[in-house]
């Protein structure tokens, strides 16, 4: 049955960095007129990726800094296009890569709910129909009538996760932001994904909590330099990422 | 800038999925238009009087500074200002939109011209408020109600998309190249001037009015006095050339950022 979610076939991704890029129109005229050649190097941030995740799982990836966790989600997510290889994905994603991403400081938490879901690819219709969850999710109360340059940033991650969390996404993909509010925030984000793994939602978790990972996430995997060193479930990518931190590497 | 040898078809399918994309994000537009509406009126009395405040007033040192060079009307000068400054604001504007936005854009998924577009869109609203102005003038200085004035949405129209796709090409052009805002800087007072914004057409030898044939903006500008004063004769090759120019601007403006576009978070 297709409950193949997220495909990912051979997907290599590379930044180019030029030892000398020309950064202005006018040097690039010039070099084009010299007939110089600019020097590449290549920086491969991910090579050769083949992941598959089904419909329902939730899983972790771990690595080091620099071993293309993010770089790998932002492909997921469709900001990031390979340069080689090819990604299939079935459903709506939602992504908890920056909470709040677009909030405008000088508009009201109302007016930014709007804003932040409509970059999230909600119509109006499906807004207006979530917001009160949202308002009450976020515990706000009266503060949404109130610009967001008045809010804590405890209170602005909580409106962002509010919304996040509100498309109702088939695939969640969540980068290192459950580290931030209070403990009575944590638990209630907690909860919320949760009742997203009860619902069948299929989540991408990149995590530098081992706890976290082994404690929500069925299947995991170990990203270095760009590929992936291991797969397997939670507990033994975990074990073997800290094995290999340790300098003991199977 | 080179590019992978890509099929024409595969192409062609991106840059309508990218059209398709847009409108998924409507809302969005909506949204980013009304924000920056709000913003820009919220907290001054005098935003959106300004609108209207800001083209009078240069309209004003114009006519005082050229009136008696040129023998034009108060509504001439200001109808040039109106139209060049609809380009040469949206366009400016536009071209540091991937910039100014490129948290978003490497953080989030979205069709990338929606930013470049918004701000056209914003453009075409403060155009409309501007006109109040000039129809206040108009009507004290004896407005002839002719049909023509018919043109004037087809004139905005026009504008609209040929600056867009300017924009498509700056802002594109922007990420690349940090120098092209300085350049189009420059490049939008030559054109300023190759256009008869505060000036009459007749002033320019024949042999240099080339210049004005070979200036998209010249067309949409002679239309839009066309429309509103009898004493600007309405010549049909002039909207035709205009409608021309929109639509191969909008064309290559759209497939050049197509082509690029994949690249662009590469380079903010």
């Amino acid at each position: 049955m297709n409950d193949l979610m997220i495909k990912i076939d051979g997907v290599s991704l590379k930044y180019r960095l030029a030892r000398e890029r020309p950064g202005t129109l006018q040097e690039f005229i010039v070099r084009r007129l010299k007939g110089k050649r600019v020097n590449y190097e290549d920086f491969w941030a991910l090579r050769d990726i083949n992941l598959e995740v089904r419909k329902g799982e939730t899983l972790g990836l771990i690595g080091p800094n620099g071993a293309g966790k993010s770089t790998l989600l932002k492909v997921v997510a469709g900001i990031l296009i390979p340069v080689q290889g090819e990604l299939a994905v079935n459903g709506k994603i939602a992504p908890l890569i920056e909470l709040g991403a677009g909030f405008n400081a000088e508009l009201i938490g109302k007016e930014n709910i709007y804003l932040n879901s409509a970059i999230l690819g909600l119509s109006r219709k499906e807004i207006d129909g979530r917001f009160g969850r949202i308002l009450e999710f976020s515990e706000l109360g009266e503060f949404i009538y109130s610009p967001l340059k008045s809010y804590s940033s405890g209170m602005v991650a909580r409106l962002g996760f509010s919304i996040a969390t509100e498309v109702d996404p088939d695939i969640l993909i969540i980068d290192e932001i459950l580290s931030v509010g209070d403990e009575h925030f944590r638990n209630k984000c907690d909860a919320r994904i949760k009742s997203f793994k009860e619902r069948g939602v299929t989540i991408l978790f990149v995590s530098h909590s081992m706890n976290d990972i082994k404690r929500l996430c069925d299947r995991a995997v170990c990203l270095e330099h760009g590929k992936i060193a291991f797969e397997g479930n939670s507990a033994e990518v975990v074990d073997f990422y800290v094995k290999s931190l340790n300098g003991d590497r199977r | 800038m080179e590019g992978r040898p890509a099929a024409n078809k595969e192409e062609m399918y991106n840059s309508l999925k990218e059209v398709s994309e847009i409108l998924r994000y409507k809302e969005l537009l909506r949204n980013l238009v009304s924000t920056d509406i709000k913003v820009r009126y919220k907290r001054s009395v005098l935003g959106f009087i300004w609108v209207m405040l800001n083209p009078l007033l240069i309209m004003l040192v114009l006519y005082i500074v050229f009136s008696t060079l040129f023998k034009v009307s108060v509504v001439y000068i200001l109808s040039g200002i109106i139209v060049w400054n609809f380009f040469s604001q949206s366009t400016s504007t536009a071209l540091g939109s991937f910039i100014n936005n490129s948290n978003l854009i490497k953080k989030v998924y979205l069709p990338k011209a929606i930013f470049p577009l918004s701000v056209i869109l914003s453009a075409m609203v403060n155009f409309a408020f501007s006109l109040i102005p000039l129809f206040i003038i108009l009507s004290i200085t004896g407005l002839n109600f002719s049909p023509y004035l018919l043109l004037l949405p087809v004139v905005l129209i026009m504008i609209a998309l040929f600056s867009f796709g300017v924009s498509l090409i700056v802002s594109t052009l922007t990420v690349f190249f940090h120098d092209t805002k300085y350049i189009y800087e420059v490049s939008l007072l030559a054109w300023m001037y190759m256009t008869p914004v505060f000036y009459p057409e007749s002033i320019i030898p024949g042999k240099f009015s080339f210049i004005f044939h070979l200036n998209p903006n010249y067309y949409y500008l002679s239309t839009f006095r066309a429309a509103l004063s009898p004493e600007v004769p309405f010549m049909p090759e002039k909207l035709l050339y205009g409608f021309l120019f929109s639509i191969l601007t909008l064309i290559a403006g759209w497939i050049f950022y197509n082509r690029n576009r994949d690249r662009i978070v590469y380079y903010l």
